[in-house]
């Protein structure tokens, strides 16, 4: 699961904003936010962990179903 | 890009064309067999003038029988035009690799197969009803059965592929 949000919460920051900070569009942050994509590159999660000072596992977490 | 349209468009025209006389085929081999049993004594009776010396009613057995197997024909080939005529659509939009057209690719393989099988007694029918002018020849060509092999594969490389663009799709 994808836990963008309490991220972006606590650093103050939009989905747009980050949208415009790792030149992704916002529609496929809303999708990465929403846990509907189905993978993500090293890239996009290298350019996310960048602009919010994070590590990988601040806005990825496994979740038994 | 211009010839790969004009390719396409032909296609479509040929596929389309291809369906519509099939579709009369048929119906009139439809017809052609209620026929053969609503007037089977006149049909009976021009097949013995037809070929002097043959067994009425063995021939018109014969050409029950054609006919049926030329309504399974028909039918498949119809299926087969059906399944090729919405792919080519799939690729005049621009996107022809999907799910869908994997399983068609399937539809126009099991088609093959079955008219291939059909080539069989067809074949038979030539031999043993030869004043009927069967279109069978017995020669069994293996470019047909490897045809319907390479569909198969295909339709099974298709769907491989339309898996992974969906995949790479969803991928952020």
């Amino acid at each position: 699961m994808v836990t963008l949000d309490e991220v972006l919460a606590r650093r103050n920051m939009t989905l747009t904003q980050l949208s415009e900070a790792v030149d992704i569009t916002l529609a496929n942050l809303s999708i990465l936010k929403t846990g509907k994509a189905k993978a993500m590159r090293f890239s996009t999660l290298e350019a996310i962990c960048q602009v919010l000072d994070c590590q990988p596992g601040e806005i990825l977490a496994y979740q038994p179903e | 890009m211009q010839n790969r349209d004009r390719l396409i468009a032909t296609s479509r025209i040929v596929v389309r064309l291809a369906m519509v006389v099939n579709r009369l085929f048929l119906l009139a081999v439809g017809l052609g067999l209620a026929a053969s049993f609503l007037f089977d004594r006149p049909v009976s009776q021009f097949l013995v003038r037809s070929a002097p010396g043959v067994d009425g009613a063995r021939e018109l057995v014969g050409l029950r029988c054609e006919a049926l197997i030329g309504l399974v024909m028909a039918v498949a080939t119809d299926r087969l035009l059906v399944a090729l005529g919405r792919m080519i659509d799939t690729a005049t939009i621009g996107d022809p690799f999907i799910a869908a057209n994997a399983r068609r690719l399937r539809t126009v393989g099991w088609s093959l197969l079955v008219l291939q099988l059909l080539d069989i007694p067809y074949a038979m029918f030539s031999r043993y009803f030869p004043n009927l002018g069967s279109g069978g020849d017995g020669d069994y060509s293996v470019g047909g059965w490897v045809a319907v092999l390479l569909v198969f594969v295909l339709s099974r490389v298709f769907a491989s592929g339309a898996a992974m663009r969906d995949e790479l799709e969803g991928t952020i």
